[in-house]
């Protein structure tokens, strides 16, 4: 049975620096990920890579066995990618509803023109209850119809990523989803998190810089330095990795 | 259905601009006025869709009037090909134009888009003034023909007096307004939203931007060339100076004073700019000063235009907190 | 020389840095160590007012300068060297060093100290008439200390000065605070390299969510578990 993602012998660089050095592994099984290393270690090029951002100067990633690497964003959305931004991102002047609803909608170009003319509402009522069912399970529900630039930080992270569930998507991708977020709320996001997981039973792969969160959070961890894998295996394994820890606190 | 503020004001305009003629019967000179006024909404209404909800500044739009107007002004005069088709093929030939420009234009980044489209809006209006043979150069095309009378049973429709071609104008006007409100509340034109306001997520959440892009230029220089085309019609005649620089610059104007993302945004801004200074007699040249300031006044205080200025009233008036939604 | 207490520090928003205590003596290196997101740019940030959002007192040699604007700071003896590179690329090394006596209304002060600083970084005298972008990531280090010594600051401050150099590039920044501490300039780093930093100082304050968690001298710090554990996320 093939991998999930598979990524192998991905390089790229930006001017003279190396951001990503042969970097390879890849994730199995549905589970939650993370992918971590200090800075520098080139894991948020990877995961642009990943997201369709960045074009790999070598190597390939492999969703569910097929290239991606070089795909535009869009398409890869359309193939049940989704993402999130490390600075959080909502469209600000639509309501929560319509964020939510707006990930469901069909893009493609044919089909939006097509809406335009037949006024077809079906797909907006059906989708409609699921979208509430998640504003509800984060909180939300009572400013559904508030603009989605009105909510708190917190509540942009919860309201990005049950956007992106809406779409339904195979992978999960989140661009270091505590950042910003109060220490006292990060337990909700964790739960929060392990809880979608639950219901989804998809990949989640997450990019973190906060230790606590994602080795509390996830089931396996990919360790980066110097844009190469160092390390992959269970929170506790990395954790007591002495090559990790040298990778962290510098040699001496 | 529910009665709405949106609806009610929608049905009032319809009514007033309906029965203008009859109203002004005896005004034909105000019936001039609006029926200007209407022509150039109609290429503000294709600049609104390309700003407004797209969030691409156009500066040459005038130029894809300019394509739209002389197509319908050739087709009628020298092959005198009727009203409707004329219109049809001259909206085609100026959306193709937005589409053949937009390909190569779009990818770039905004401050160059800008600077492109200028340019483009330059080279138009050179065309106008130098294809001599088609065109008819600095001069024009004088002697266009009004549309001919159009008969149903005993009803009886012409369009060479004032208000026979106001009320054309009036219908076509309506039709594209309502072209803009179906686009706009639609998929299409969340996705257009989307663009607007972060296109990194719009991508990520599977729009495809630059057909979106490309899309809306090519839809809102096809609107353009109806605007133009009606325009030339009115008056009778074509000329390049209908289409420079500066009236590219007024239909962004208009939008702005109007309201940006509004859907009647660009009724307000071409009526308070085309009708407003004829009935108040102030001379052309002390309107663009007066327009100036009133820029320059909007900029700092009322950002989102007439519109969006009645519309944060309306809200304060109403006990609501004056939010950011503003839909369409 | 720099005594710090109950510093708190925004961007508005939340507290990045959330009551922190720290001093540091003349003659002395000290670094702040934590994970990203600890808050340790943005202690540096507050000391020099250019936090929007900040409490608590800073006093340097007794004096308070809490108040003291940032471009004033330099005239009252503390230097800050932000993180990211700010050598000015199109002019000379000898004009960036003479930026750096900006404030200076003293000519012929400024020309002896421009030779005191090119005596104690020859390269820099070498290049002196070479545009500053031409210099590799570890000499423009260089210059920017260079340059802040022309105002003889009592205090200086680092944001992560190791930070995209080579190895031999860091040991030579480290050594040179080393030589600015022999002077008697009190030096305060911020390092994501944390052994070498430790190594190259005399104290240490770990830094967890906008809180000191540990302050020792920097030796036992280097054999303290605890300070891995925290980088590893381990909680007790």
């Amino acid at each position: 049975m093939s991998a999930i993602l598979e990524v192998s012998g991905v390089s790229k660089r930006f001017g003279g620096i190396r951001a990503v050095d042969g970097a390879t592994f890849s994730l199995q099984c549905p589970g939650i990920f993370g992918l971590i290393g200090p800075n520098g270690a080139g894991k948020t090029t990877m995961f642009d890579i990943i997201c369709g951002r960045h074009v790999p100067d070598s190597g390939e990633v492999r969703f569910h066995a097929e290239r991606i690497n070089g795909v535009a964003p869009y398409r890869l959305a359309r193939e049940g990618l989704a993402r999130t931004f490390q600075e959080c991102r909502v469209l600000p002047d639509e309501t929560c509803m319509d964020n939510v609803l707006f990930a469901a909608q069909d893009k493609r170009l044919g089909r939006e023109m097509l809406q335009a003319v037949s006024r077809g509402t079906a797909a907006r009522r059906n989708t409609g209850a699921e979208a509430r069912r998640l504003l509800r399970l984060i909180n939300l529900e009572r400013y559904a119809d508030q603009p989605a630039g009105a909510l708190s930080y917190g509540q942009r992270r919860l309201l990005e990523i049950v956007s992106c569930l809406m779409s339904k998507p195979r992978i999960l991708l989140l661009d270091e989803p505590a950042s910003g977020i109060n220490p006292t709320l990060l337990n909700t996001l964790r739960d929060f998190l392990i809880e979608i997981y639950r219901e989804t039973k998809i990949v989640f792969l997450i990019v973190e810089h906060n230790m606590e969160f994602i080795m509390s959070l996830a089931s396996e961890i990919v360790v980066m330095h110097q844009g190469r894998v160092l390390a992959q295996g269970a929170p506790e394994q990395i954790q007591s990795d002495k090559s990790v820890i040298d990778a962290y606190l510098g040699q001496s | 259905m529910r009665l709405s503020y949106s609806l009610i004001v929608t049905v009032a305009i319809l009514a007033f601009g309906a029965l203008a003629p009859v109203i002004f019967k005896t005004q034909p000179y105000v019936l001039y006025v609006l029926t200007l006024a209407l022509c150039y909404a109609i290429p503000v209404v294709g600049v609104n869709l390309l700003y407004g909800y797209t969030g691409l500044v156009s500066l040459g739009h005038m130029g894809f009037a300019g394509i739209g107007a002389y197509t319908t002004a050739l087709l009628m005069k020298s092959a005198g090909m009727p009203f409707l088709p004329a219109l049809l093929i001259g909206a085609i030939a100026s959306g193709g134009v937005g589409l053949l420009v937009g390909i190569p234009c779009l990818r770039l980044r905004s401050h160059f888009f800008i600077v492109v489209t200028l340019a483009v809006g330059m080279i138009l209006y050179t065309l106008f003034n130098n294809l001599d043979s088609i065109t008819g150069g600095a001069e024009g095309l004088p002697g266009i023909p009004r549309p001919q009378r159009f008969s149903l049973g005993s009803w009886n429709m012409e369009f060479r007096s004032v208000s026979g071609f106001y009320t054309l104008t009036f219908i076509v006007t309506a039709l594209v307004f309502g072209l803009q409100t179906l686009l706009v509340r639609s998929d299409f034109g969340r996705s257009l939203s989307s663009v607007r306001q972060d296109e990194a997520l719009a991508s990520a959440r599977g729009v495809n931007v630059f057909a979106h892009k490309l899309t809306a230029f090519a839809l809102s220089a096809a609107i353009a060339g109806v605007g133009g085309a009606m325009k030339v019609l009115f008056l009778r005649a074509a000329a390049p100076l209908s289409f420079e620089l500066q009236e590219s610059i007024n239909l962004i104007v208009m939008l702005i004073v109007g309201g940006a993302g509004y859907l009647i945004g660009p009724l307000v801004g071409a009526i308070g700019f085309i009708a407003l200074p004829e009935f108040l007699r102030a001379a052309a040249e002390l309107r663009l000063v007066f327009f100036g300031f009133v820029l320059l006044v909007i900029a700092r205080l009322a950002p989102r235009g007439i519109c969006g200025t009645v519309e944060l009233l309306f809200r304060k008036l109403s006990g609501k907190d004056a939010s950011v939604v503003r839909h369409s | 020389m720099l005594t710090v207490r109950g510093l708190k520090g925004g961007y508005g928003g939340k507290l990045i840095v959330d009551g922190v205590d720290l001093d540091v003596a003349a003659g002395e290196i000290v670094t702040v160590i934590g994970q990203n997101g600890a808050g340790k740019s943005t202690i540096l940030k507050s000391i020099f007012n250019m936090a929007p959002v900040r409490q608590g007192e800073v006093a340097l040699d007794g004096k308070d300068i809490f108040s003291v604007s940032p471009y004033q700071m330099l005239t009252v003896g503390l230097a800050y060297i932000p993180q990211h590179h700010s050598v000015f690329p199109k002019l000379t090394i000898a004009e960036n060093l003479r930026m750096g006596g900006y404030l200076l209304n003293d000519a012929a002060l400024l020309q002896k100290r421009v030779t005191k600083v090119e005596g104690m970084f020859p390269i820099l005298a070498q290049r002196r008439n070479e545009y500053a972008a031409s210099l590799s990531g570890g000499e423009q280090r260089m210059l920017e200390v260079a340059r802040t010594l022309i105002m003889d600051p009592k205090v200086i401050m680092l944001d992560e000065p190791s930070i995209g150099l080579a190895p031999k590039m860091v040991d030579l920044v480290f050594s040179t605070a080393r030589r600015l501490a022999e002077a008697g300039k009190a030096i305060l780093m911020v390092e994501q390299n944390v052994k070498a930093a430790l190594l190259a100082s005399d104290r240490g304050y770990v830094l967890e969510l906008g809180q000191v968690r540990i302050t020792d001298d920097a030796k036992a710090l280097i054999a303290d578990e605890r300070v891995s554990r925290l980088y590893m996320g381990i909680r007790n």
